[in-house]
């Protein structure tokens, strides 16, 4: 699913943004799939493809302390309160079983059938698609009991049917859920839906239906809880401080190397790094900030590095299509004429070896579904001058466009704080200029941005990240016109930017909808050409992901784009 | 004594009412209490928790709701964490009192002593240099300090000495798998409570000096060192003595600031205490533990108003207290 930015000033939370909540259904892209990886105290330079795992043979025992750099607000994960793509990397990956988890297949991280199942889930064709799922009979809770049919009905009726749930997209089309035993669970939908693959995974998992149900679920689940399905129980969660996760003994998986695993909540960058250098932190997943990217320029000694440009997270620079000047075309099209994406890209993450700007909506972790009909935007001031001439518009002696007396002046919005897109805001701002564009500058925090500005459209440019939280397309929660915030939606709609391009909902519709994913990758890559053609928005980057670890600690280690770098910790270990 | 400390809590009373308005209005005007929730995708939400919250009542009606349930020990559910905010609130004052109190003891000891040399030593080498390190102090950011005492202190000697572990942790208040107050904690402790108390020390050891000076040129110092009284003796049982009293008010009052003004040195050792809870809770727009939060501090600078004023009269038996 595809979600907004997230609330802290950080990287996504899980939705569409570096804004940290989730809004996402699913952008994607194409452009990037470059991972480049290094170790030691080389930073990568080039784009790449390959991923470094440690080798080194790994003894059983042991524990290890993470570096955290954002504490979940609550463990409920179903509950508005629990949005933190931090808590679903160490409590809710770890702990919680589900049905489809996402793995690498060739280049591209796809949906696979977990160990929690005892078959691929199958859909059949139709109106009212019926989707069966055989669960594995192995699969059971922490406290032995087996994980059920009945389980997956409170789940999904949890989300359908529950209050204060933070993101119900694709539940509220299950029509009814059946458990004709207790190894089977079929679910009806209303109407036909592409993304199927995300109940039970990717934001949401399965939850035990003999623990919880007439329970208040926010109430057992908010400050962390015992049960697990995972490979990991939750043994503290010290508010502030730390996440200690133990092995669950009942896991019918593979079963932890280690004995123990701390998450430590470290609250400044340049002390985390410090830490690590020191040993008391064994491994970094800090957002690609620009005092990250320094730190790694220093170079880091007996330490290993993994920077993964095939993400969820896209930057873009959203355009509020409903406003003075860019209501019109032209303008917005002069605009991705003016601004010059690849340098922004190279001086923002070239050190970390993206160079390259994101030519869709669609990020890198659905790049299938994406084109690279952006391409064809690059700097140009001919091209720039020839557009805004053409709608009317002049240079004025100041050398900023004016027309019947305005003048092309606008704000741009993103979160205060964050270094990065300030930069991004900066170097924009000098671009803009050049071309005959008065960019001001005004931030706020994300709470704001997310809560008022953004949802009333009070705003001409936004600068934030699109998050895909699961491999599936969902540009129809940014862009298609039901989505604008409004009434109808409960103003909870993400198409922020109020975009209305002709022809693209049908597109959107279908991507969204169909189970023929043949013929949803056609109508996703006709929607790319539409929005390039439209320009209702400019995508500029995928937020590459960088982890780092010390030598200490070893096992396949390797960052997944969607559960995040812990998803197989079960298998780290402590270097022999 | 009894009857003036009940006198002042009573006075307090309005004053604390007053600002508890003043800062619940102040916070509601500025913040969105729905903020995080306008980011759901659950349309009945908004709508539901506006009626469940009385938001759409007047200010002054809020305002009487809260502090009908906050006298009854009800301080409200955060909205950013779903949690208790009075056990938020009492587990951040935990962890920022620990500070406060080692802080403010080291610090006003080694000023005392550093004020104590320089107006012994007045226009001597060191008391220049005292003087100069002290602006350094005070000018010096918490953020910088912080850092590079890490880089001094912890990181630096690792590596020069080639140590397994640096010799002091500057990663929250504890390792993983300790509590209490043992070697781990003090290791933990020391860079944040050295970190806070640099500017302390630096601005509280001119005040001692000043104080110092001035009591040195008392006529009863005069009188004492006429009567063939010991220098050591003058300075400690008379100059001292006379000083602590203005010292005391200066410290109390600089300590009550401490209890939301730690928000860097906070961050940087990741202790999670008020000034991180106040961070944490502005960015989320959690304007039902900002309210409590603000008026915690107030009742502290309050309280600390008071025991100045107590400090004062018990050191200095010319002030009677009223």
């Amino acid at each position: 699913m595809n979600h907004p930015p997230s609330s802290t000033s950080a990287e996504p939370a899980r939705s569409p943004s570096g804004i940290g909540i989730p809004l996402c259904a699913a952008l994607g892209a194409l452009a990037l799939g470059l991972t480049a990886c290094t170790s030691g105290t080389t930073p990568a330079t080039t784009a790449g493809t390959q991923q470094q795992q440690s080798t080194a043979a790994v003894r059983q025992g042991g524990s290890i302390v993470i570096g955290a750099e954002q504490e979940p607000d609550c463990a409920d994960w179903f509950g508005t309160c629990g949005g933190s793509i931090w808590g679903s990397y160490i409590m809710e990956t770890p702990t919680i079983p589900q049905v489809f988890v996402v793995r690498k297949k060739g280049s591209d991280w796809v949906p696979a059938a977990s160990d929690l199942m005892a078959a691929e889930p199958t859909i059949t064709a139709g109106a009212q698609p019926r989707i069966t799922y055989k669960l594995n009979p192995k699969a059971v809770w922490s406290d032995g009991q087996p994980i059920t049919s009945a389980d997956l009905k409170y789940t999904a009726l949890q989300v359908r049917d529950g209050k204060n749930i933070f993101d119900k997209t694709g539940y509220t089309e299950i029509a009814s859920v059946d458990t004709p035993d207790p190894r089977t669970a079929v679910v009806t939908l209303k109407h036909p839906y592409g993304n199927w693959k995300t109940f039970f995974s990717g934001e949401y998992g399965v939850l035990p239906s003999h623990l919880l149900q007439g329970k208040d679920r926010n109430a057992v689940m908010k400050n962390g809880y015992t049960f697990s399905g995972g490979p990991w129980k939750i043994q503290s969660w010290n508010r502030g401080t730390s996440v200690t996760l133990v092995p669950n003994d009942r896991y019918w998986g593979a079963k932890p190397r280690l004995d123990k695993v701390t998450f430590q909540f470290t609250t400044d960058t340049a002390a985390a790094f410090q830490a690590f250098r020191t040993g008391q932190l064994d491994a970094l997943y800090p957002s690609p900030q620009l005092d990250v990217i320094d730190q790694i320029k220093q170079g880091l000694p007996g330490t290993a590095l993994q920077t993964d440009a095939q993400t969820g997270n896209l930057e873009a620079l959203w355009l509020n299509d409903s406003r003075f000047p860019f209501d019109s075309v032209d303008v917005r099209k002069a605009l991705a004429y003016a601004v010059d994406r690849k340098a922004i890209v190279q001086r923002l993450y070239g050190p970390l070896g993206v160079t390259s700007p994101n030519q869709s909506f669609n990020s890198p972790l659905v790049s299938g579904y994406a084109g690279t009909d952006f391409s064809q935007y690059s700097l140009d001031q001919a091209k720039v001058d020839q557009l805004m001439r053409g709608a009317g518009w002049a240079r004025g002696s100041d050398g900023i466009w004016a027309k019947d007396g305005r003048r092309a002046r606008f704000t741009i919005v993103s979160l205060a704080g964050n270094k990065r897109r300030e930069l991004t805001e900066q170097v924009l701002q000098a671009q803009l200029k050049t071309a005959g564009f008065d960019l001001r500058i005004q931030n706020t925090t994300a709470a704001n941005l997310f809560g008022k500005v953004a949802p009333n459209g009070d705003f001409d440019l936004g600068l934030w990240t699109l998050v895909d939280s699961f491999p599936e397309p969902s540009l129809d929660a940014t862009f298609s016109t039901s989505a604008i915030p409004s009434a109808a939606n409960g103003q909870t709609g993400i198409n922020f930017i109020r975009a209305r391009v002709p022809g693209l909902d049908p597109l959107l519709r279908q991507v969204a909808n169909s189970t023929d994913d043949t013929a949803r990758r056609s109508a996703s890559l006709q929607a790319d050409k539409l929005l390039a053609a439209y320009v209702p928005s400019i995508p500029i980057s995928a937020v590459p992901n960088v982890l780092l670890w010390n030598k200490r600690v070893g096992g396949p280690i390797a960052i997944n784009p969607v559960e995040g770098p812990w998803w197989n910790l079960a298998d780290w270990g402590l270097v022999k | 004594m009894v009857t003036y400390i009940a006198r002042r809590l009573v006075y307090s009373v309005p004053v604390l009412a007053l600002a508890s308005f003043v800062l619940f209005w102040a916070v509601r005007t500025t913040f969105d209490p729905l903020a995080k929730l306008r980011q759901s995708h659950d349309p009945t939400v908004l709508a539901r928790e506006t009626a469940r919250l009385g938001l759409n009542r007047s200010v002054i009606e809020q305002y009487g709701l809260w502090m009908k349930a906050f006298l009854t020990g009800d301080w409200g559910t955060s909205t950013r964490t779903g949690g208790a905010v009075s056990a938020m609130i009492g587990s951040a004052l935990g962890s920022t009192l620990q500070l406060i109190g080692w802080g403010v003891l080291f610090a006003a000891l080694l000023a005392l002593a550093i004020g104590l040399y320089s107006a012994a030593r007045q226009y001597s080498a060191g008391d220049y240099a005292f003087t100069a390190l002290s602006y350094l102090g005070i000018a010096m950011p918490p953020f910088w300090v912080g850092l590079l005492l890490i880089q001094i202190l912890a990181v630096w000697p690792q590596q020069q000495f080639h140590l397994a572990h640096p010799p002091l942790y500057f990663v929250g208040l504890h390792s993983p798998g300790h509590s209490g107050p043992d070697l781990d904690y003090f290791r933990h402790l020391v860079l944040p409570v050295l970190t806070m108390t640099v500017g302390l020390v630096a601005s509280w050891s001119r005040f001692s000096r000043a104080t110092l000076l001035e009591s040195l040129t008392g006529d009863y110092v005069r009188t004492a060192r006429a009567k063939g009284v010991p220098r050591r003796q003058i300075l400690v049982r008379h100059a001292l003595r006379n000083s602590l009293a203005p010292f005391v008010t200066v410290v109390a009052m600089d300590a009550a600031l401490l209890f939301g003004g730690l928000v860097v040195t906070e961050q940087i050792y990741s202790v999670p205490g008020m000034g991180r809870l106040f961070l944490d809770s502005m960015l989320a727009g959690d304007v039902f533990t900002l309210v409590p939060w603000m008026f915690v501090v107030a009742v502290a600078m309050i309280l600390f108003n008071l025991l100045a004023d107590i400090g004062y009269a018990l050191l200095d038996p010319r002030v009677a207290l009223r």
